[in-house]
C-alpha cells in the first residue's frame, strides 16, 4: 500500500511540476495541434502545376488540341519554345519541369494512318517530381490517342474488343485523400518525440538540479522513481492525443474512425510506455537537457525511418525491412492506421501488440537497470 | 577588425570543439549518420508490394494474366486464397496491400472479344503507396490489353502487327528522362540529403557552442575584453565553418561512393557555393543563440526552424509544385530551396556558375542579412 | 600610475533591476586607487549586478557609474574601460574553458588582451610559480580541482595587467587553505603593481583582508568604512564582523535576536548513531577515502572539515547508502550499512551540497511530497508539518515556490524536508554555503534545538569557521584521511603547542613586512588588510627580534599583540603541515 502510495505521490508531483513549466506546456500544445495541422494540410503528393513547355513544329490543329489537355491543376503552360537550345536550357534552370516535342507532320500524319511520336523530356534531377510528371503526361496521351483512334476508326467499338477493365477500389481511405494518412502519420511521430523527450527530460532535470540525490537517499527504489514519469508523461501524451484526435484530426480533416477507440488508447499507452523506456535510457547517458534533446534526435531519426512513416516498408531495402522489427514505432503504426482507418480489432493485432509489448518491457528494463547502475 | 584577436578566439574554440568528445561526435558523426539512415531509409522506390490474388477462373489466360503481376519486381506474391472474405481479412491486418480479384469466365469473355473487369483492392492508407501500386496496375493492364487487341485483330480482321498498332494507339509519348536516366530516387535522393545535413548540422552544433558559452559565464571574459563584436561572431562561428566545410567534402564523397550518384558539375563550383551556404546556416545557428539562454532551448528550437522546413518544404521529398501557395511562400523564406537547386544542378545536370549563379546570389544575400542580424542583436553590455 | 588618492570607481545614487523586480537601489561607492574594496553581503543583496555594471558588461538602470573617470552609460564608453580592467565572474571556475589545459586558457586570454608573446612567457613563469599551479599546466582545466582552478581564473585575470580587478565572489566554495593561498597572490599583486581591487564575498571572516568594506543587503548599503570603523560603529574591538552585520541588520530591524546557545535536555547516550570503521572507497586507481574511522553518538554535531575533494562527499555518500565503500564497515542509526541500506535511508535525513528542493513546487508542496515519499501516515502528516513549519520558522511562506525564497529560507525548508520523517541520523554536505549571517545563525539554532533537545545525531561539513566552532567534535580530512580529530578547543590548544602563538602585527608598511618577514623564515605569515598575522613559538621574544628585522627595512612596528588563534588558522597549519610531510 506505502508502495502505491509513494508512486502516486511521486505521480502527482511530476504533473505539478510539468504544470509550472510554460515553455514545455506551449511546446507540447503546438506539437498536439498546429503542427499537426501543417504537416496535414500542407503536403500533397499528387501532382499539382507542374510547369511545361512546348516545341510545336506542327501548328496544327491536332497538335494545338493535344497542348490544351496539359492543363491546370495538373500541369501549367509555360508556353512554346523556338528551339532545342531553348528547351535545355529552361530544363537545366528548372524553369520547366518537362518539355513535350510534337514533330512536324503531326497531324498529317495521323490522318494518313501513321504511328506518331510525341518525344518528352522530363527533368528526373528529383526523381519523385519526375515520375509524377510522367505518369499524369502518359495518361493524357494515351487518352488522346484513344479518342483519336475512336475519331479515325469509329468501326472500332469497344464492347467488342477484347481487354481487361480495371475496376480499381481503394480501400480505407477511397478518395485518396492525403490528409487523412498525414495528420495521423505526424501525430504519431509526435507522439513518439513526446514520450520519449517528456520522461527523459523529466528525469534528467532532476541530475542537472541535483534533486536526484534527495531521491535517491530517500526510501524510493528506481522504479518508484522512474515509473512515476512515465505514468505522468503518458497521461499528458494521452490527454494530448485525444485532444489532437477529437477536436482537430477528425472534425478538420474529416478523418473516420472505424476501430475501438478505447483500444486505440490502449495500445497508444503500451507504446508510451515502450518508448518511454527509451527515453529513461536517454536520460542516463545525458547530463544535461540539451544531451537530451540531442539524443533524442538522433534516436528519432531510425525509429522514424525504421516505422514507414515516411517511406513504405516496400520502398525499404530487403536489410531495412527487416530491422523495422526494432523500431517500435512500426508495430504502432501498423496498429494505429488499423484500428482508425481499418477497423481491424484485437484478433487481427494481437501478434504487434505482443511484439510492442516485448520490445517495451525490454527497453524500460533496461533503462530501469542502467539508472539502478549510475546511482547505486 | 583586429585579426590576431579573431584567430585567438577560432582557434580556442576549435580546441574546445575537438577536446569535448561527444561535441566531436556529433560535428562529424551526425552528418555521416543522418546521410546513410536518410539515403538508405528514405527512399520512394516503391517495390515488392505484397499481394494476394482471387482466381475465380482459373484458366490458361487467367493465369498468364496474373503471371504479370507475380513475375515483376514491383510485386511480391503472396499466395492464392479462395473467397473474397480471406482478401478483407489479409488486407485489413496489413499482410498484403494490394489483390486482384479474377471473375468467372474471364478467359472465355476474352477469347470471345469482349471486355471483363477485373477488380483490383488497394489499402489506401499510405495515399503514395496507393497511387504508385494505381500505375503499376495501369501498366501493366495496359501492355496485356494491347497484346490482347493485337492478337484479336490479327485473327479477326488479318491486320499485321504494326498495322494493328497504329491503329490501337494513333500517338505515343515517348518519355525521355534528363539527367537522372534510370529515374533513381537514389540519386535524386543522396545529393539532395546534402542539403539536408547542411541545413540542420552546422546551425546546430553554432548554436549549442554559443549558447554553451553563454550558459556557463565564460562569455563574460568576451564581454569584459576589448574584443569587438564583430570579431567575436566571426572568431567564434570560424570553427564551425571549418567543420562544417569538411563535412561538405565527406557528404561529397559519401554521395558519390556509397549511393553511386554521378558527379556531373565541377568542384569549383560545389565547394563554393556549398560554403556559401554553411556560412549561411550558420548564421542561423548564430541567430537562434543570441534568442535563447539555454542548450536544450537551442537544440529544440533549431531543429523545429531548421530540419523540419528542410524536410518538408524545401523539395526534397514533396514537390514544391504541390504545395499550395502558402506552403509555397513559407518555403521561398528557407535557403534550402535555394541550394538544392544547386546541388541537384552540379551533381546531375553539369551546371556550373553560368547556370546557377541565381540560386547562389540568393544565398549570399541571405547569408549577409542573417550575419547582419546576428551582428546588431549580439551586445557586450546586455540589460540583463 | 596614479597616485593613493585617485578615484578608481564612482558610483552616485546606482540602480539596477530586473523586469520589475529591483535588484540595486541608490547605492554610493567609491574605490580609490590601490586599494583592496570589498564588497560584502549574502546571495541576492546585489553585489554581482553592482561589479558588472562596473566592468561594462552590463547596462543598469539609473544613477551613474564612473570608471576611470569615464562615465558607462553605453555599449561605446564601456568599451573604453574594458582596457583596463580584468573582470572575474561569479561561479568556480565558470569562466575557465574546461577542455582547454591550463597553460591554453592562460595563452588564451593573454591572446585576447594582445599580450606581446615574450611578455606573455615571463608573466606566465612568474604567475604559475607563485600560484603552485607550474606542474600542472599541460592539465585540463576541467581536473583540476576547486582551490586550483579559482586560482587559474585569477591567473587569467590579471595576465594582462589590468589596473583594476573585478572580483565576483572569487573565495565562495573553496576551502581555507586555498583561500588563504588566494588572498596571498593577490597580496603580492597589489605590492608590485599597485593594482586597485573591487571583491566581493559571502566570508565575513575575510573582511579584515580589506582595506575598506561595503555591507550590502537587499540591494542596498548598509554601512561602508574599514574594518575597524565598523567594528568601533558595533561596539567593540575585538566584535567579530559577522557581529557587525547582524547588528546592522537589528537596527534596519529585519532580524530579531537570535540566542546561539541551547540547552541540552538529553544526555548524550553512549550508544554510536553514527560509527564508521576503516571506511575506504576506490576510483579506479584514485583512493578518494582512506581507512576513515569516527564515532558519532546520539545528540552530538560532528564537523567534518577539509579542502574540496579531501573526500568530505564521498564519506557521507557512504554513510547514506548511495556509494557502496570499497572495503570498511559501518552503522548508521542502528542498522549495518553493509546490508541494511534500505532501513537506513529510513532512518536519516539528508541535506545535499546544493540545493536540491523542486524550485517549481511550492514551500507546502515540496514537504507534502517528502512526507509522501517518507510514508508519513496521512492522520499524523497535518500536525507533522505545521510543527515543522513552526520549528524552522517558515510560517507565512507556505505557498510561495521554492525557487523564489532566499538563500536563508530555501536552506530551512531543505532542512524541514529532511526532518519530515524524524530522522535520528542527518547528514549536511555543507548547508549554509553561500547563506547570511543572520540565517546561518537561524539554521544552526535549529540544528542545535534537534542535537540537545532530540537527540538527533548530526553530522555536517563546512567551509565557515564560526561554523565549526560550534560543533562538538571536529574531524580534519586531508587526501583521504582524518589528519585530526578533537573538539575544537582541543584542537586550538594542540595548535599552541606545537606551532606556538598567533601574533598580530601593525606597522606602517604592511606589504614590505610581510616580505621581509617571510624571507626571514617566519611560518604562517598573511596580511589581513593593513595587519599582518604569524606564529610565534616564543612570543615574549618576537617583539624585539621583529622589531630589528624591520626596522633594517625601513619598516616601523606599531603594534605586536597576541591573539587567540582560530580555527581556520589549525586548519590551514594542520594542511601545510601534511603537505610538507608528503
Amino acid at each position: 500500500m506505502t508502495w502505491l502510495q509513494r508512486l502516486f505521490t511521486m505521480t502527482v508531483k511530476e504533473l505539478k511540476q510539468l504544470s509550472r513549466d510554460p515553455i514545455l506546456l506551449v511546446v507540447i500544445a503546438y506539437f498536439f495541434t498546429a503542427d499537426i495541422y501543417i504537416a496535414a494540410s500542407g503536403i500533397h503528393m499528387d501532382l499539382r502545376q507542374a510547369s511545361l513547355a512546348v516545341l510545336d513544329h506542327d501548328h496544327s490543329e491536332s497538335s494545338r488540341e493535344l497542348i490544351h489537355r496539359f492543363q491546370p491543376p495538373w500541369f501549367e503552360l509555360k508556353g512554346e519554345l523556338s528551339d532545342t537550345h531553348q528547351a535545355r536550357r529552361m530544363l537545366d534552370a528548372g524553369e520547366v519541369l518537362a518539355v513535350i516535342d510534337i514533330p512536324e507532320h503531326f497531324q498529317r500524319d495521323l490522318e494518313r494512318g501513321r504511328q506518331v511520336s510525341v518525344q518528352m523530356q522530363v527533368d528526373a534531377s528529383n526523381s519523385v517530381l519526375g515520375t509524377l510528371v510522367t505518369t499524369y503526361a502518359t495518361q493524357i496521351a494515351s487518352r488522346f490517342s484513344q479518342e483519336k483512334a475512336q475519331e479515325l476508326h469509329g468501326r472500332l467499338k469497344l464492347e467488342t474488343l477484347p481487354a481487361v477493365l480495371d475496376r480499381h477500389r481503394v480501400w480505407y481511405n477511397p478518395n485518396q485523400n492525403d490528409t487523412w494518412f498525414m495528420s495521423i502519420s505526424e501525430l504519431l511521430t509526435v507522439i513518439t518525440m513526446l514520450s520519449l523527450m517528456l520522461p527523459a527530460a523529466a528525469a534528467v532535470r532532476e541530475k542537472e538540479r541535483g534533486t536526484i540525490e534527495q531521491l535517491v537517499v530517500s526510501p524510493l527504489t528506481p522504479a518508484q522513481i522512474l515509473l512515476p514519469k512515465v505514468l505522468s508523461m503518458g497521461l499528458v501524451v494521452l490527454a494530448g492525443t485525444a485532444v489532437s484526435l477529437f477536436l482537430m484530426i477528425v472534425p478538420a480533416f474529416g478523418v473516420p474512425i472505424k476501430g475501438s477507440i478505447p483500444l486505440f488508447f490502449a495500445v497508444t499507452a503500451l507504446y508510451v510506455f515502450a518508448t518511454a523506456g527509451l527515453g529513461l535510457f536517454i536520460a542516463t547517458l545525458s547530463r544535461t537537457l540539451g544531451q537530451v534533446v540531442m539524443l533524442v534526435i538522433l534516436v528519432m531519426m531510425p525509429i522514424l525511418l525504421l516505422s514507414g512513416a515516411w517511406t513504405p516498408p516496400e520502398a525499404m531495402p530487403e536489410f531495412l525491412r527487416r530491422a523495422m522489427v526494432l523500431s517500435p514505432l512500426s508495430y504502432f503504426i501498423e496498429m494505429a492506421y488499423g484500428i482508425l482507418l481499418k477497423g481491424a480489432g484485437v484478433k487481427l493485432l494481437w501478434d504487434s501488440i505482443l511484439g510492442l509489448a516485448l520490445l517495451g518491457s525490454l527497453l524500460f528494463g533496461f533503462g530501469v537497470w542502467r539508472f539502478r547502475r549510475q546511482f547505486g | 577588425m583586429n585579426l590576431h584577436r579573431v584567430a585567438a578566439i577560432a582557434y580556442k574554440e576549435w580546441r574546445e570543439v575537438v577536446r569535448d568528445r561527444l561535441f566531436t561526435i556529433m560535428a562529424f558523426g551526425i552528418p555521416v549518420i543522418t546521410l546513410l539512415v536518410l539515403g538508405y531509409g528514405v527512399s520512394l522506390d516503391v517495390e515488392r508490394i505484397p499481394f494476394a490474388v482471387l482466381d475465380q477462373d482459373r484458366s490458361e489466360l487467367s493465369r498468364d494474366y496474373l503471371h504479370r503481376f507475380i513475375d515483376s519486381r514491383y510485386f511480391d506474391f503472396k499466395g492464392e486464397v479462395s473467397d473474397e472474405r480471406a482478401l478483407e481479412a489479409l488486407l485489413s491486418d496489413s499482410r498484403i496491400r494490394f489483390a486482384i480479384v479474377i471473375p468467372p469466365r474471364f478467359g472465355q469473355r476474352l477469347r470471345e472479344g469482349r471486355p471483363v473487369a477485373v477488380q483490383s483492392l488497394v489499402d489506401g492508407v499510405f495515399t503514395y503507396r496507393a497511387q504508385v501500386s494505381k500505375g503499376y496496375v495501369a501498366a501493366i493492364n495496359g501492355d496485356f490489353n494491347r497484346r490482347l487487341l493485337l492478337d484479336h485483330l490479327a485473327r479477326k480482321r488479318g491486320l499485321s502487327r504494326q498495322r494493328g498498332e497504329t491503329m490501337v494507339e494513333p500517338v505515343q509519348l515517348e518519355v525521355r528522362y534528363l539527367y537522372n536516366q534510370a529515374i533513381r530516387s537514389r540519386w535524386s535522393m543522396s545529393s539532395g540529403l546534402i542539403m539536408l545535413v547542411l541545413m540542420f548540422s552546422p546551425p546546430f552544433l553554432t548554436a549549442l557552442g554559443v549558447v554553451r558559452e553563454k550558459e556557463n559565464g565564460s562569455i563574460y571574459n568576451i564581454y569584459a575584453s576589448t574584443v569587438s563584436r564583430g570579431e567575436f561572431i566571426l572568431g567564434k562561428l570560424l570553427p564551425y565553418v571549418a567543420i562544417s566545410a569538411i563535412n561538405v567534402m565527406v557528404l561529397w564523397w559519401l554521395v558519390i561512393l556509397v549511393f553511386g550518384a554521378p558527379f556531373k558539375g565541377i568542384l569549383l563550383f560545389y565547394l563554393p557555393a556549398s560554403l556559401v551556404f554553411v556560412v549561411c546556416t550558420t548564421g542561423i545557428g548564430l541567430l537562434v543563440s543570441l534568442l535563447v539562454r539555454t542548450q536544450a532551448a537551442a537544440a529544440l528550437l533549431t531543429i523545429v526552424i531548421t530540419f523540419i522546413p528542410a524536410m518538408l518544404f524545401s523539395g526534397l521529398l514533396v514537390p514544391i509544385e504541390s504545395m499550395n501557395p502558402e506552403a509555397r511562400f513559407e518555403a521561398h523564406l528557407f535557403p534550402a530551396i535555394y541550394y538544392l537547386q544547386a546541388v541537384w544542378g552540379v551533381f546531375l545536370k553539369g551546371l556550373g556558375w553560368k547556370g546557377l549563379w541565381q540560386p547562389v546570389a540568393a544565398l549570399v544575400a541571405y547569408a549577409a542579412v542573417i550575419w547582419f542580424m546576428g551582428l546588431m542583436l549580439f551586445h557586450k553590455r546586455p540589460g540583463r | 600610475m596614479e597616485t593613493d588618492a585617485t578615484t578608481v570607481i564612482r558610483l552616485r545614487g546606482f540602480e539596477k533591476r530586473y523586469r520589475r523586480q529591483v535588484a540595486v537601489r541608490g547605492v554610493d561607492l567609491e574605490v580609490r586607487s590601490g586599494e583592496i574594496y570589498g564588497l560584502i553581503g549574502p546571495d541576492g543583496a546585489g553585489k554581482s549586478s553592482l561589479m558588472k555594471a562596473v566592468a561594462g558588461v552590463l547596462a543598469h538602470d539609473g544613477g551613474r557609474v564612473e570608471v576611470f573617470g569615464i562615465t558607462v552609460d553605453s555599449e561605446a564608453a564601456a568599451e573604453r574601460i574594458k582596457g583596463r580592467i580584468g573582470f572575474m565572474p561569479q561561479g568556480l571556475g565558470l569562466n575557465l574553458y574546461p577542455e582547454l589545459s591550463v597553460e591554453e586558457n592562460i595563452d588564451f586570454f593573454a591572446r585576447l588582451r594582445e599580450v606581446p608573446a615574450a611578455e606573455l612567457a615571463r608573466r606566465k613563469a612568474k604567475l604559475l610559480a607563485m600560484t603552485r599551479l607550474a606542474p600542472f599546466r599541460d592539465r585540463p582545466m576541467k581536473h583540476l580541482s576547486g582551490g586550483m582552478k579559482q586560482k587559474l581564473g585569477l591567473v587569467c585575470t590579471l595576465i594582462h595587467e589590468p589596473e583594476l580587478v573585478i572580483l565576483d565572489e572569487p573565495t565562495t566554495g573553496v576551502d581555507p587553505v586555498s583561500r588563504r593561498d588566494f588572498w596571498a597572490i593577490l597580496a603580492e599583486m597589489l605590492r608590485e603593481r599597485g593594482i586597485t581591487t573591487l571583491v566581493s564575498t559571502a566570508y565575513l571572516d575575510e573582511a579584515d583582508r580589506f582595506h575598506r568594506l561595503s555591507l550590502l543587503y537587499e540591494g542596498t548599503v548598509l554601512a561602508t568604512g574599514e574594518p575597524d570603523q565598523l567594528r568601533a560603529h558595533a561596539g567593540g574591538d575585538d566584535t567579530d564582523l559577522e557581529q557587525v552585520f547582524v547588528s546592522l541588520l537589528r537596527d534596519q530591524g529585519v532580524a530579531e535576536e537570535v540566542t546561539a546557545s541551547v540547552p541540552s535536555t538529553t544526555t548524550p547516550g553512549n550508544e554510536a548513531a553514527i560509527e564508521a570503521r576503516e571506511l575506504t572507497r576506490d576510483f579506479g586507481h584514485f583512493r578518494a577515502v582512506d581507512r576513515v574511522s569516527f564515532r558519532v553518538r546520539r545528540g552530538e554535531i560532528f564537523g567534518l572539515l577539509g579542502a574540496n575533494g579531501a573526500g568530505k562527499t564521498t564519506v557521507i555518500k557512504m554513510l547514506t547508502g548511495i556509494l557502496p565503500p570499497t572495503s570498511g564497515s559501518g552503522q548508521v542509526a542502528g542498522a549495518d550499512m553493509g546490508h541494511a541500506g534500505h532501513r537506513i535511508k529510513r532512518r536519516i535525513g539528508y541535506m545535499s551540497q546544493a540545493f536540491s528542493l523542486y524550485r517549481d513546487l511550492s514551500v507546502m508542496e515540496n514537504l507534502r511530497l517528502f512526507a509522501g515519499i517518507y510514508g508519513v501516515p496521512r492522520r499524523q502528516r497535518k500536525a507533522r508539518l505545521r510543527q515543522l513549519i513552526d520549528t524552522t520558522g517558515l510560517a507565512g511562506n507556505e505557498r510561495r515556490l521554492a525557487g523564489d525564497l532566499p538563500m536563508g529560507i530555501r536552506q530551512r525548508l531543505a532542512l524541514a524536508c529532511a526532518l519530515v520523517h524524524r530522522p535520528r541520523v542527518l547528514f549536511l554536505d555543507e548547508p549554509t554555503s553561500g547563506v547570511d549571517p543572520l540565517g546561518r545563525r537561524r539554521f544552526w539554532n535549529i540544528l542545535l534545538r534537534m542535537a540537545r533537545e532530540e537527540g538527533v545525531a548530526i553530522l555536517i561539513t563546512t567551509h565557515y569557521m564560526s561554523e565549526a566552532e560550534q560543533c562538538d567534535l571536529l574531524a580534519l580530512m586531508h587526501a583521504g584521511r582524518i589528519i585530526a580529530d578533537a573538539s575544537p578547543t582541543e584542537l586550538k590548544a594542540r595548535l599552541e603547542r606545537d606551532a606556538g602563538k598567533l601574533l598580530e602585527l601593525d606597522c606602517d608598511r604592511p606589504l614590505v613586512a610581510l616580505e621581509t618577514l617571510e624571507a626571514a623564515g617566519y611560518r604562517g605569515v598573511s596580511l589581513f588588510g593593513r595587519k599582518l598575522h604569524l606564529l610565534s613559538r616564543r612570543p615574549e621574544r618576537a617583539r624585539e627580534k621583529i622589531e630589528i628585522l624591520l626596522r633594517s627595512k625601513g619598516v616601523r612596528l606599531l603594534a605586536l599583540r597576541p591573539r587567540p588563534p582560530t580555527l581556520e588558522d589549525v586548519f590551514i597549519y594542520r594542511i601545510l603541515e601534511q603537505e610538507a610531510a608528503s
